[in-house]
């Protein structure tokens, strides 16, 4: 402990004397924000250019940190919050917003973001989902996309199938297609495939506020999911384990009639489906409710950065204008601003369509420190038991009704 | 075999090993102390401040805890069927590779090459393989008659083990190898004639030479290979994610979800510590039946 | 004769290099097939066409050998530290007979025994607090020593095997015990010393936990290099597996060198088996 503490004196004695040392105007300052891009050959160099051309005296330091299924890329902000290492600003998603809250790792953003012209671009709907549980904002949308319901219209057309609006068309069309070797519905029982289980149990009735998942509706609603699979085999053998490669592959390779996903795959798949592929808003429960995933991104500020202002300006810049429209084609997914939406080109437009009529359907999951817990372990586990036919479903609904609300 | 001896009370051994005790001191054993600290308490990592000493309770909840007693079985289950198949085809390979042939130079070098390969890769590569849809495995087995369809070897209770523990065994076997054949070059080759020279063949040179002279390797390695694949999460956390349900959950993949995903670091360390007892037991069982020697 | 050991020997180290070598080779098979041949059905074994799309891309427009060269440095500081640790203490377990000898040995164990995904935050914040983060040295000390128990119990077990009678031989004729060390008992514990290097250096060139955590910029290992092809809903295939083949070549190279010291220690030449 002793040598611990000597060792401490001596590197705040260093810092202390480091401003004596060089005049603070003339060094500016350095940001540091952490990233991470799918692609691995993008970066962000341009946008760093064009930002400290227009800033003189802030410097941005991009670090890329891998994603790791979300797991790497969290732990690492997580442990650097902890070890009082933060960054100044990085990407995070809505999952991480409770967590970091209750670390009180981040600075809040309302005195800059009322202020700021560009504040206009981004619709109101958006800010509303990015608004912090203690009603602050600490969150600045950069990025989105909207889950939707990927189909195989050669295989629908032969069949002389309507496209799913509701649950009942869904059933029907998934068991038409399948057959052989096709199923029609290639589910996502791996982590990340809460998105799909989301769509039919939320939309067939079911909530997270307390006791919303064990209501009859709710129960059934995930018993009708459950039985897709167990009774009328419309999901592969494989979709216990299925993450988001194998659910993309299977349709790559004319196994599957539909999958939900969106945008970022798009191109992917026209490049080996061509027409054959196209998207629809997820099918409608009973009563006309429909639940999608909004996949977000944003940047925040961290309360441990001594140069927040500066971290603004260029989070501001990276959601604005021109900006937006670059950092969405490093990204892959879709533009916050309205008029970027507007003049997007990245992907097919027949999936741009598909994405903005799904937007009356998105929705979030709970701010809740447990959300995170839950969709990377609890559901999986519990689902992939379900499907196994290990729990009965009405069990799998009580377990999580128990890991949100006790 | 060889007897140490020497004068007691010498300062020479403490000398050789201060500076190996000085490093495992400072990097480890501060993180280990602080670990076992933490399993002490109420400890969520985003709840810095909520840090309540609760004496055993994580210990108990443990004890009661279904998924702790069937992360168990598993680990038991992982570590013997994994730890015999590496040896047995590692010590094979080993006893190969110490004959003389042409290429015998090459044969080793490349034998290496699955133990060479990062876990993120072995992971990705055998969980591709082994695909339901695309899977050169599945593809392979349908085509020679062995299978009538194709079998979801990952999204399967009664198959994901042995899968993970294919990868495994593919991944450690030349470990064994490597290791179990520089301990071959410790035993004198007149041991050998002589042995020949008695009339011996080669079941019995096996027997009454290679084995005793290769005792102390054989366990030692077999040992810290236990304590490793004990340990190990990275290839099941890529192949499976302890799953499907909790089929492939171990002691260390279940600590690791408990403190990562969960944020539950107290009782993450509590299974840690609770793994460590166990083999911590396990080796002090081997020291006492192997006396001082080993 | 030849047919005995070609059939009882070269054919079972040719299966056994099969099982070993099969998954590599499908690897290699599929960096050099065009992505979209991947999810084609029915499956082709053999690429119906080649490129080298994907091993140009890694190499030219990303930074994935600057990372090799970042793994090699911290790998081959890993073995050289972890030798220099690991050799005396060896000897000084094989030697010698003290009080302690025993607990010592199996506490040096317990590192191993416990799950090193916990001990990494408390490490990364030491490590943050004496300003190492991201450096060479913090890998090199982290890699070195937590492989440095399995290092001493392997050593000890070579030098056990060993006699002690050659040490005492030695001395007897006039040499201290240092000289007894080097000049006697080194040379026969090369092999084993090999085999612990090669496991130096493959627990750290694989090593990705502390590559992840306490590095990652200045530093960037080929673990954490790879992980960056993982996207969130974009896998590189093409790139994961071009640098599949990659990776696994340096261990394989510098084994092809190093084995030539694998051979019957005290007259040299084959062993038979």
């Amino acid at each position: 402990m002793p040598r611990d503490i000597s060792r401490r004196a001596v590197i705040a004695g260093a810092l202390a004397a480091a401003p004596l040392a060089a005049p603070r105007a003339q060094r500016g300052t350095m940001i540091r924000w952490w990233y991470h891009f799918d692609n691995p050959t993008a970066t962000p160099d341009a946008l760093v250019q064009r930002f400290e051309q227009a800033n003189p005296g802030i410097r941005i330091q991009a670090e890329r940190i891998p994603w790791g299924g979300g797991a790497d890329y969290d732990n690492r902000l997580y442990a650097s919050v902890v070890a009082n290492n933060a960054p100044d600003a990085a990407m995070v998603k809505l999952q991480n917003l409770t967590r970091l809250l209750e670390m009180d790792a981040l600075a809040p953003l309302d005195r800059w973001v009322d202020a700021w012209p560009g504040r206009t671009d981004i619709a109101d709907a958006m800010w509303a989902l990015h608004r912090s549980p203690d009603g602050k904002r600490h969150y600045v949308p950069v990025q989105y996309v909207v889950l939707y319901l990927y189909c195989r219209q050669d295989w629908f057309t032969q069949a002389n199938l309507p496209l799913p609006a509701n649950f009942d068309q869904f059933l029907a069309a998934a068991k038409a297609l399948t057959g052989g070797e096709r199923w029609g519905f290639g589910m996502r029982g791996g982590a990340g495939g809460h998105d799909h289980w989301a769509s039919f149990a939320l939309g067939g009735g079911a909530s997270f506020e307390k006791g919303g998942l064990v209501t009859p509706q709710a129960l059934a609603a995930n018993r009708w999911f459950v039985g897709l699979g167990r009774e009328h085999r419309v999901f592969p053998p494989s979709a216990p384990a299925d993450g988001f490669r194998q659910v993309i592959d299977n349709m790559k390779a004319g196994r599957t009639a539909m999958t939900i996903h969106h945008v970022g795959s798009a191109t992917e798949l026209v490049g080996a489906l061509g027409d054959a592929i196209i998207a629809v808003p997820v099918p409608r429960g009973p009563g006309g409710r429909g639940w999608t995933a909004f996949g977000d991104g944003s940047n925040a500020v961290f309360a441990q950065g001594r140069n927040q202002e500066a971290a603004w300006r260029w989070i501001s810049f990276l959601s604005a204008g021109e900006a937006n429209v670059v950092f969405n084609q490093l990204s892959g997914q879709l533009p916050v601003t309205a008029s970027g939406q507007r003049a997007w080109t990245g992907h097919p437009e027949r999936f741009i369509r598909a994405s903005s009529e799904s937007v009356p359907l998105m929705a979030t999951y709970p701010q809740s420190p447990k959300t995170t817990d839950w969709t990377r372990t609890v559901w999986p586990q519990t689902t992939q038991r379900a499907l196994l036919g290990q729990t009965e479903p009405d069990e799998m609904m009580r377990v999580f009704e128990r890991h949100f609300h006790g | 075999m060889s007897q140490a001896r020497l004068r007691p009370g010498s300062a020479t051994p403490w000398l050789l090993l201060a500076p190996a005790l000085a490093a495992v001191s400072f990097i480890v054993l501060l993180p280990v102390a602080q670990t076992v600290w933490l399993s002490l308490h109420r400890a969520i990592l985003t709840r810095p401040r909520d840090r309540p000493f609760i004496g055993l309770d994580n210990y108990a909840a443990l004890l009661a805890d279904p998924l702790f007693w069937e992360s168990l079985r598993h680990s038991l289950v992982w570590v013997v069927a994994t730890v015999a198949l590496q040896f047995a085809l590692g010590f094979t390979a080993a006893l190969l590779l110490n004959r003389s042939f042409w290429w015998r130079s090459a044969a080793r070098a490349l034998i290496v090459v699955p133990w060479a390969l990062p876990s993120v890769i072995i992971g990705l590569t055998w969980s591709w393989m082994l695909d339901f849809n695309l899977g050169v495995a599945n593809e392979l087995l349908l085509r020679s008659g062995i299978l009538s369809e194709s079998v979801a070897w990952l999204a399967r209770p009664d198959t994901a083990m042995p899968a993970v523990i294919l990868a495994l065994v593919w991944q450690g076997f030349p470990f064994f190898a490597v290791t179990l054949l520089a301990g071959l070059q410790a035993i004198p080759a007149e041991q050998y004639e002589a042995a020949t020279v008695d009339g011996a063949g080669s079941w019995r040179c096996f027997i009454h030479v290679t084995l005793p002279g290769l005792a102390g390797v054989i366990a030692t390695t077999l040992l810290l290979r236990m304590i490793w694949v004990a340990n190990s999460l990275d290839v099941i956390l890529v192949m499976t994610g302890g799953g499907p349900g909790t089929a492939t959950h171990t002691l260390p993949l279940y600590a690791f979800l408990k403190a990562w995903s969960g944020l539950d670091f107290g009782y993450g360390s509590a299974l840690a510590v609770v793994l460590t007892l166990l083999l911590l037991g396990v080796v002090i069982a081997y020291a006492l039946r192997a006396g001082e020697r080993a | 004769m030849r047919l005995r050991r070609f059939l009882g020997t070269e054919v079972p180290v040719l299966l056994i290099l099969a099982f070993a070598l099969a998954p590599w080779l499908w690897m290699i098979l599929s960096s050099v097939r065009p992505e979209r041949d991947w999810t084609t059905r029915p499956l082709a074994i053999m690429p119906a066409t080649l490129t080298l799309s994907h091993h140009i891309e890694l190499l030219q427009r990303t930074t994935f050998l600057q990372h090799m060269l970042d793994s090699l440095v911290v790998a081959v500081g890993a073995v050289t530290a972890g030798l220099l640790l690991a050799l005396p203490a060896a000897y000084a377990f094989s030697r010698f007979r003290f009080r302690g000898r025993s607990t010592l040995r199996i506490s040096f164990l317990i590192v191993n025994m416990f799950p090193v995904v916990l001990l990494v935050l408390p490490l990364f914040v030491l490590l943050r607090q004496m300003g190492l983060l991201d450096t060479y040295f913090a890998l090199i000390a982290g890699h070195a020593t937590f492989t440095l128990p399995f290092a001493v119990w392997l050593l000890t077990s070579y030098t056990d095997s060993i006699p002690v009678e050659l040490d005492e031989a030695a001395m007897v004729d006039g040499a201290t015990r240092v000289q007894a060390l080097r000049l006697v008992v080194l040379p026969l514990m090369l092999p084993g010393i090999v085999a612990v290097a090669l496991y130096l250096f493959i627990a750290s060139w694989n090593e990705y936990l502390f590559a992840l955590m306490l590095a990652g910029r200045d530093v960037r290992t080929v673990t954490v290099a790879l992980q960056m092809f993982i996207g969130e809903n974009e896998m590189r295939w093409g790139l994961l597996t071009a640098g599949g083949t990659l990776v696994a070549l340096p261990a394989v190279v510098l084994f092809l060198f190093a084995q030539k010291r694998l051979v019957g220690g005290l007259t040299g030449g084959a062993v038979k088996g």
